[in-house]
């Protein structure tokens, strides 16, 4: 991969990382936002829409509520273009999901190590939180946001490693990765919908879930 | 009162420092500096007062933490007693979470990906992702606006203005229009990406969602989407390992 397309993934991850939660959820750490972003740089946008789509779908599982643990598929989704891009989709997809995924969960598990590092900081400043001094504050803040940057970029430099990894050794033979994306766009869609059912509960919500699908349903079937 | 855009900018990084210690509390004690200036100079001592109760616990939606942020620094200028601002700031906690993750992360925001997924497999490619972020961002931000105008306004009373709002009345909106959307692009999505794989690749992928569902059902909360995934790709390389 060209270094500096390398080193714009790099960035483009971090930036993702960081928006999940630290500096301003624009929402751009969306799989369909960070895929299609990777794509482009990458030369090869559809790749980044397949990858992106798909992650989206796992990301629909998730409601990042409070002290919740969950993945983060930013700069997962960044690792995974980088296994789909220049490559058939219907074989590289399954291969690239499964790299994706493997790394958003190393990113939830990041987030928590990075909210206890957080924690750490502040009950070190807790002498100058409790006289009030905004500068300790200001320096917490600043702290959290950096710890958060580093982290970011940690894990979408190891998503491109082992981008780099799959790419080079795992080589699967054609009926292997077409079952494999065949799964994930099975798992993905399973998990949106289990999302959506979660969500809906037992409201009137679940109602309009229903005419939603028999509508796209209708829609696919006429397309 | 001074600093008003500088507190908001500061709003968008509310999370920057969230932990299981304070969660927000710091995040909200950063974006309550400029707001708390003004009282500096006219009462250094209640200022440093309200410096650390604005740093103390705090957690809700982050899109909401205006009303909370607005709140509490116009009870700190009314000279309320410090008790009672912190009452104040841990009363707000749950309505607040609860309010903003109902309308942010379970309405506003599936509602949204749902159109860009349908748009995007339905061929607006990049309009659709453009779109969804300027439609998602200008609703974030001036709810963002109206929040600490509001809890600016309303001081010790933000618990009626809240209910009084439009909030408690959108929430079930977004939520159906979140089910709608979703729905209407999971069978346009699915379709996407079969189109090649034929009959054949129809049946294995239902047969992939029903197990989802299935699991997710039977395991719960623990089953999330991606773990099921996980483990039904090792299934699939384990399978054609024996079957080779």
């Amino acid at each position: 991969m060209d270094p500096l397309v390398l080193a714009a993934l790099l960035v483009w991850g971090t930036v993702v990382g960081l928006d999940l939660v630290s500096v301003a959820q624009s929402m751009i750490a969306r799989p369909l936002v960070a895929g299609a972003v990777a794509g482009l740089l990458l030369g090869d946008p559809a790749a980044g829409f397949r990858v992106g789509v798909l992650l989206e779908l796992f990301a629909l599982d998730v409601l990042p509520i409070g002290a919740a643990r969950y993945p983060d598929y930013g700069p997962a989704t960044v690792a995974a273009a980088a296994v789909a891009a220049g490559s058939p989709w219907e074989l590289s997809l399954g291969l690239a999901g499964t790299v994706g995924l493997l790394v958003s969960v190393v990113g939830g598990w990041s987030l928590q190590q990075l909210r206890r590092r957080n924690a750490e900081a502040v009950q070190r400043s807790a002498a100058a939180l409790a006289a009030g001094e905004s500068a300790a504050i200001r320096r917490l803040q600043y702290g959290g946001i950096a710890r958060d940057a580093l982290r970011s970029a940690l894990l979408t430099a190891a998503g491109l490693a082992a981008a780099w990894v799959a790419n080079r050794w795992l080589v699967l033979d054609r009926l292997t990765a077409v079952a494999l994306t065949l799964v994930l766009v099975g798992a993905g869609i399973a998990a949106a919908l289990g999302g959506a059912l979660r969500s809906a509960g037992r409201s009137r919500r679940r109602r309009w879930l229903a005419a939603g699908l028999v509508l796209g349903f209708a829609l696919a079937v006429l397309r | 009162m001074t600093g008003i855009g500088r507190a908001l900018l500061r709003l968008f990084a509310v999370q920057g420092v969230w932990n299981y210690e304070r969660m927000l509390g710091v995040g909200l004690g950063y974006a309550a500096e400029p707001l708390l200036e003004d009282l500096k100079i006219a009462d250094p001592v209640r200022h440093s007062e309200a410096v650390v109760r604005s740093a103390e616990f705090f957690n809700c939606n982050p899109n909401l933490a205006g009303l909370a942020l607005g709140a509490t620094v116009r009870a700190e200028y009314d000279a309320e007693a410090g008790a009672q601002v912190v009452r104040l700031r841990s009363a707000l906690c749950s309505p607040l979470g609860a309010l903003g993750d109902q309308l942010f992360w379970a309405g506003l925001l599936p509602a949204l990906v749902g159109a860009a997924l349908a748009a995007v497999v339905l061929g607006a490619s990049g309009w659709a992702i453009v779109a969804f972020l300027v439609a998602y961002n200008i609703v974030r931000i001036w709810t963002a606006v109206w929040a600490l105008r509001t809890g600016l306004a309303a001081g010790m009373g933000v618990g009626r203005a809240i209910g009084g709002s439009w909030i408690p009345k959108a929430v079930p909106l977004v939520g159906h229009a979140a089910g709608l959307l979703v729905g209407f692009a999971l069978p346009l999505v699915a379709m996407w990406y079969l189109r090649p794989f034929g009959l054949r690749g129809g049946v294995a992928v239902c047969l992939v969602v029903a197990a989802g569902v299935v699991a997710g059902r039977l395991f719960g909360a623990r089953m999330t989407g991606s773990r099921f995934a996980l483990v039904a790709v090792l299934v699939t390389l384990l399978f054609r390992l024996v079957a080779r």
